[in-house]
C-alpha cells in the first residue's frame, strides 16, 4: 500500500513528467492558454495514459515477450496509443464540441506525446506489476494535468500583465515554465 | 469606550486640518445665487417658479418628484432672474433657478415652527424633513427622509451620528460640533425617535479632542447617546467602515446597505439641519463649507447660502494666494475638480480646496509593478490592481465577478500606488459600465 | 518474422474493429461546407454581420440561408468567394465607410481644463464629459483607434480621429465604441460630410471651435439638390440626395464641410450635339454657360464649379466632363 502511495507521489510531484522529466512539452505549451481547455486536455490525457499503460503492459506480457518479438515494442505501443486517442477524439467531439474545437490539433497530437509513450516504456523497463503499472500510469497523467493546470493559471495572469514586447508570447511562457520547473525541484528527495 | 475593531485597509494621509481653529464665519448675503434643481441623489426637482417671480428666503422654488427626491428653496429674497442650464459641481450644465437679491434678505412668512416637536409622530417628522429639503450633508446628498424610512422588515437597533470627518483639510463638521453641538444632539434625538431606536453612538475621530469633550459633556445625562473616539484613519467616516469599527458588523457585499445590519448613519450637519427644520421650520438653505488649502490666503469655515458661486467664497477668504492648480469641491480624496468658478455651493458642498500649481503633480503613469499596496489599502477589501486591468481591457464580466460594484471610490488605492496609475478613474469607469449593463439586462 | 507480422496484423485488426464500432457509436455529423465557408471569412469576429462571430455566420449561411453579402467587413471579395462556394448569385450593396463628425483639433478648438487621466475616451467622459469645451467634439484619446480591427483609424497631430476610407470596411465597431456617438457610415462614393455634430447656437460654437457648424444655413441654400437641411442648430446632409458636386464645401464660412479630394471637374459642351435650347444656361447655378438661342453654347472655364447639373438636364446629352474621367461622379449623375 505504501509502495503504491509513494509511486503516485513520485510520479506527480517528485518526478513530474512535464516539469522534471521534460516530456510532453508540446501540449504543455500549446493548450495551457486557458484553464478550461487545460483541464479538458488533462482529462483526455489521464484516460489515454492510464488505459495505454494497462493495455501496453498486457500486450508486452501476453504477446511480445512470449512470442519473442520485443523489438516490435515501439510500433505496437504507438498503435495502441493512436487507437485510444482516436477513441477519445470521437467521444469528445460528440459530447463537447466546444472543447473539441478549443483543443484543436492538440487532441490528435496526444498520439505523439512522448509522455504517453514514455510512461508505457518506463512501466516495462521498471518491471512493474499490473497494479503498479496502472497506478504509475494514472499518477503520471495526474502529474501532467497538475502541471498543465498550474501553468494555465499562471499564463492567464501573465496575459493580464504588461509584458515587455521582447518577452511577449512564447518567450515569457518558457521562462515561466522554467521557473515552475525550478519550483518543483523543491520536491527532490521527498521520496527515495 | 475602547475601540477594539478597525476596518481593514485604509490609509493615513496628512490631516492638514489648517482651518480647524477658524470659527464659523457668517457670509454677506450674496448678490446672486444659482440654485440647482438637482442637489441630491434621486430625481431632480421641477421648478415651481418662473422668471420675474418675487421670492422670499425659504420659499420653495423646486418641487420634489417621486419618493427619492426633496424640495429646494430660495436661499435669499429677491427676484427669479431665469431658469436654465447653469454650471454644476458635477461637471456639466444642469437646470437651476437663478435669483437676484433684493438686498433685504427677508424670511418667508410660511415657516412652520414646532415648539413641542417631540410630540410629533415619526410620520409627521419625516414629512417635515422631506418638505424642508434635508439631504445627507456629508457629501453624498441622499434624501434624509428616505434613509429614515427603512422597509418594515429591516429592524434598526443602532443609530450612528457621524462626526468622523476623515477627509484631510475639511473641518466644517468639527466646527459645527464645537459651536452648535446642542442642535446636533437635538437632531439626533429627533431622528432616533422617527426610527424608534433607543441607542445612538456619536463617532468622532480622535484628532478632534475638543469636540469629543464637548459632546461627551452634553450627553452625560442622556443614556441613549454615547460618544466614541475613533482612531484616525481614512476612510473611517464612510458608512460601512464606521459600522465595522463601532459594531464589528459587515454590511453585505454587492449592494448591501447599513440597514441590512440594523444600523442607520447620519452626518452631524444633517442632524443639525433636521433640528432647525423641525423646531424652527427652516428649510435647508445654507451650510458650513470649509474653504481651505495653501492656494487661498486665509482658510475659513464659512456659513454659506446654497447657490453662492464658489468664487464668492474664495474671495471671502482673501482670494487666491498663488498660481492656482486645482479647485476641488469636497476633499482631496473624493472631491471633484472644477473647471469653472461660477459653480454654486450645493447642499453637499462640505469644502472647497484650492491647490496651488506647485502641489499638483504631473500625470505620468507607469506600468503596474504588482506591489500590492492598493490591495492592502482598499477598505472595501477589493483588488484594485486586477480591477484596473479589467477596466483597461473592457473585461466587464470579470470586473463584476471581482466585485467592482462595491468600490466606494474613496481614493485609497490611487493614493498609495507607486506607479501613479489613475485607479479611481479606471474603477469608476468599470463600475459605471457594469451597473449600466445590469440595468439593461433587468 | 512471420510471428512478428502475425502479431502486428492481429493487433491492428483488433484495434480497427474496436475503432469501427466506436465510430458508429459516437458518430457526429459535420457539414464540410460550414468549414469551407469559415475558411473564406476574415475570421475577425467583428459582429458587423449581426452574428456573434464568423463561425456563427458560417453556420447561418449554410443552414439558414443568410445572404452571401452578409459579411460587411469582408466586402466585395468575400461576397464573391462565398457566392461561388454556395453557388448563389451575389447581391453586393454599396460599400460604406465610417466618418468622424468633427474636425476641431487642438489648434481650432478650446478646452475647459487640462486632462490628466487615462488615455481613453470612454474613461475621459466621466471626468466632466472630457476636456473639450464643445460637448460634441472628438476627444482624440484613441478609443476608436484601438478597437479598429483594420487599423483604419489614425489620430491626427491635432488630436482628432481620422478614418482612412481605403482601409475602412464599414464593420461599425468604432461607431459602437465612440462615447460621443459622432461616427457615421457614409457611402464610399459619397464622402462629402459636414464634420460637426454640435447643436449649440452659432455664437456658442464660435467661442469653442473655429471649424464648427454655426447654422448660418449657407450650405442649405447653396445645395442644388436640396441635400442639406437644418436640424436645430446643425446642418445635416442627406447622402441619398447628395450628388457630391462639392458646391457647399467652399461656401461654408467655417470650412466645416469636407469630402471631395479630387479637384473639381469641369464640363464642356459637345458642339455637334448642342441644339442651343438653353436649358443648361437656366440650370447652371453659377452662370457659367453662355450662348445664343439655337446656337452652340459654351462653358466658361473660370466659372464652372463642376456641379454637373447641366449634364443631368441636357436633353441631347451634349455635355460631358472635361479631362480625366471621374468615375464615381459619372455613374452617379447618369
Amino acid at each position: 500500500m505504501t509502495r503504491l502511495l509513494l509511486l503516485i507521489i513520485g510520479a506527480v510531484l517528485v518526478n513530474n513528467f512535464v516539469l522534471t522529466r521534460f516530456l510532453g512539452i508540446c501540449p504543455f505549451l500549446g493548450v495551457s492558454r486557458r484553464t478550461e481547455t487545460a483541464l479538458g486536455m488533462g482529462m483526455a490525457v489521464i484516460f489515454v495514459m492510464t488505459v495505454a499503460s494497462v493495455v501496453t503492459w498486457i500486450i508486452q506480457r501476453a504477446v511480445l515477450t512470449p512470442f519473442g518479438v520485443e523489438y516490435l515494442q515501439t510500433v505496437t505501443f504507438i498503435l495502441v496509443i493512436a487507437s485510444l486517442v482516436q477513441l477519445v477524439e470521437m467521444v469528445i467531439q460528440k459530447t463537447s464540441p466546444v472543447l473539441y474545437r478549443a483543443l484543436g490539433i492538440y487532441l490528435p497530437l496526444i498520439t505523439t506525446n512522448c509522455a504517453v509513450l514514455g510512461v508505457a516504456v518506463l512501466n516495462v523497463q521498471k518491471g512493474f506489476t499490473f497494479v503498479e503499472t496502472a497506478i504509475f500510469g494514472f499518477g503520471a497523467s495526474l502529474g501532467f494535468t497538475l502541471a498543465l493546470v498550474l501553468f494555465s493559471g499562471l499564463r492567464e495572469r501573465i496575459d493580464l500583465a504588461d509584458v515587455p514586447r521582447v518577452f511577449q508570447g512564447t518567450a515569457i511562457a518558457l521562462i515561466t515554465a522554467g521557473l515552475l520547473s525550478l519550483a518543483f525541484m523543491g520536491f527532490t528527495g521527498l521520496v527515495k | 469606550m475602547k475601540v477594539r475593531y478597525l476596518f481593514g485597509g485604509g490609509i493615513h494621509p496628512s490631516e492638514q486640518k489648517i482651518s480647524q481653529d477658524a470659527p464659523i464665519e457668517e457670509m454677506e448675503v450674496p448678490e446672486r445665487v444659482v440654485v440647482p434643481l438637482s442637489q441630491h441623489i434621486g430625481a431632480p426637482c421641477e421648478a415651481t417658479v418662473s422668471p420675474g417671480d418675487r421670492v422670499k428666503k425659504g420659499d420653495r422654488v423646486g418641487q420634489a418628484t417621486g419618493f427619492v427626491s426633496v424640495n429646494v428653496h430660495a436661499p435669499i429674497s429677491g427676484v427669479v432672474k431665469s431658469i436654465g442650464l447653469f454650471p454644476h459641481p458635477l461637471g456639466r450644465p444642469l437646470p437651476a433657478v437663478e435669483i437676484e437679491s433684493d438686498g433685504e434678505d427677508t424670511w418667508t412668512d410660511r415657516l412652520k415652527p414646532h415648539e413641542d416637536y417631540m410630540d410629533l409622530s415619526p410620520e409627521e417628522l419625516k414629512e417635515i424633513i422631506r418638505d424642508m429639503g434635508i439631504v445627507g450633508m456629508g457629501g453624498a446628498a441622499f434624501p434624509t427622509h428616505v434613509k429614515l424610512s427603512p422597509p418594515k422588515e429591516k429592524t434598526i437597533d443602532t443609530f450612528i451620528i457621524n462626526g468622523a470627518e476623515c477627509e484631510p483639510y475639511l473641518t466644517a463638521d468639527h466646527r459645527l460640533m464645537l459651536e452648535e453641538a446642542e442642535s446636533i444632539i437635538a437632531g439626533a434625538r429627533i431622528a432616533m425617535r422617527s426610527l424608534g431606536v433607543d441607542r445612538g453612538i456619536i463617532a468622532i475621530e480622535s484628532n478632534k479632542p475638543d469636540a469629543i469633550e464637548k459632546m461627551r459633556g452634553l450627553t452625560e445625562d442622556i443614556p441613549e447617546l454615547e460618544v466614541v473616539a475613533l482612531r484616525v484613519r481614512y476612510p473611517q467616516g464612510a458608512e460601512k467602515q464606521l459600522i465595522k469599527t463601532l459594531l464589528n458588523r459587515e454590511v453585505p457585499f454587492s449592494g448591501g446597505l447599513p440597514m441590512d445590519v440594523g444600523v442607520i448613519v447620519q452626518n452631524v450637519g444633517t442632524l443639525s439641519a433636521i433640528y432647525k427644520a423641525i423646531r424652527f421650520g427652516l428649510p435647508l438653505i445654507e451650510r458650513i463649507t470649509t474653504v481651505t488649502g495653501s492656494g487661498v490666503h486665509t482658510p475659513k469655515n464659512l456659513r454659506a447660502r446654497i447657490g453662492t458661486p464658489i468664487e464668492v467664497l474664495i474671495e471671502a477668504c482673501g482670494g487666491f494666494s498663488t498660481e492656482v492648480g486645482k479647485v476641488i469641491i469636497g476633499g482631496p480624496m473624493m472631491g471633484v475638480s472644477q473647471y469653472s468658478l461660477e459653480v454654486p455651493v450645493v447642499k453637499g458642498t462640505s469644502g472647497i480646496l484650492v491647490q496651488p500649481l506647485s502641489e499638483v503633480e504631473e500625470g505620468v503613469d507607469h506600468p503596474c509593478i504588482r506591489c500590492g499596496s492598493c490591495i492592502r489599502a482598499c477598505p472595501a477589501l477589493l483588488m484594485p490592481t486586477i480591477l484596473a486591468v479589467f477596466a483597461q481591457r473592457d473585461m466587464f464580466k470579470e470586473a463584476e465577478r471581482y466585485d467592482v460594484v462595491d468600490c466606494i471610490e474613496c481614493g485609497c488605492c490611487d493614493y498609495v500606488c507607486p506607479a501613479r496609475i489613475p485607479l479611481v478613474q479606471l474603477l469608476r469607469y468599470a463600475k459605471a459600465e457594469v451597473l449600466a449593463r445590469r440595468k439593461k439586462a433587468a | 518474422m512471420w510471428i512478428a507480422i502475425f502479431c502486428l496484423s492481429g493487433l491492428g485488426l483488433l484495434a480497427s474493429l474496436g475503432l469501427g464500432l466506436a465510430a458508429k457509436r459516437f458518430a457526429v455529423e459535420v457539414d464540410p461546407k460550414i468549414e469551407a465557408v469559415e475558411g473564406v471569412l476574415p475570421g475577425i469576429n467583428c459582429g458587423a454581420c449581426g452574428y456573434p462571430g464568423c463561425s456563427h455566420f458560417a453556420r447561418a449561411l449554410v443552414k439558414e440561408g443568410a445572404p452571401v453579402g452578409g459579411c460587411i467587413a469582408g466586402g466585395e471579395d468575400t461576397a464573391l468567394a462565398l457566392s461561388e462556394l454556395m453557388g448563389v448569385k451575389a447581391v453586393i450593396g454599396e460599400k460604406r465607410v465610417a466618418v468622424v463628425l468633427c474636425k476641431g483639433g487642438r489648434e481650432e478648438s478650446t478646452t475647459k481644463f487640462t486632462y490628466r487621466g487615462v488615455e481613453d475616451c470612454k474613461a475621459a467622459i466621466i471626468v466632466s464629459g472630457g476636456d473639450k469645451a464643445c460637448p460634441y467634439g472628438c476627444l482624440g484619446l484613441r478609443t476608436c483607434e484601438r478597437v479598429c480591427p483594420f487599423d483604419a483609424v489614425v489620430i491626427s497631430e491635432g488630436g482628432i480621429a481620422i478614418i482612412d476610407p481605403e482601409k475602412c470596411t464599414g464593420c461599425g465597431i468604432c461607431i459602437k465604441e465612440c462615447p460621443k456617438e459622432i461616427i457615421r457610415l457614409v457611402p464610399v462614393g459619397k464622402r462629402v460630410s459636414i464634420l460637426c455634430y454640435s447643436n449649440e447656437k452659432g455664437s456658442e460654437v464660435r467661442k469653442k471651435c473655429a471649424v464648427g457648424c454655426i447654422a448660418c444655413e449657407t450650405c442649405v441654400r447653396v445645395c442644388p439638390f436640396d441635400a442639406i437641411s437644418m436640424e436645430g442648430n446643425l446642418a445635416v446632409l442627406d447622402h441619398e440626395r447628395c450628388q457630391v458636386c462639392g458646391l457647399c464645401i467652399p461656401r461654408c464660412p467655417t470650412r466645416a464641410i469636407e469630402g471631395r479630394d479630387e479637384p473639381f471637374p469641369q464640363v464642356e459642351i459637345i458642339e455637334e450635339r448642342c441644339t442651343g435650347c438653353g436649358i443648361c444656361t437656366m440650370v447652371c447655378p453659377v452662370d457659367a454657360i453662355e450662348g445664343e438661342k439655337e446656337e452652340v453654347h459654351t462653358v466658361s472655364e473660370e466659372r464652372c464649379v463642376g456641379c454637373l447639373l447641366c449634364i443631368d438636364r441636357c436633353p441631347e446629352e451634349a455635355i460631358r466632363i472635361r479631362g480625366p474621367a471621374h468615375s464615381a461622379l459619372e455613374s452617379v449623375v447618369r
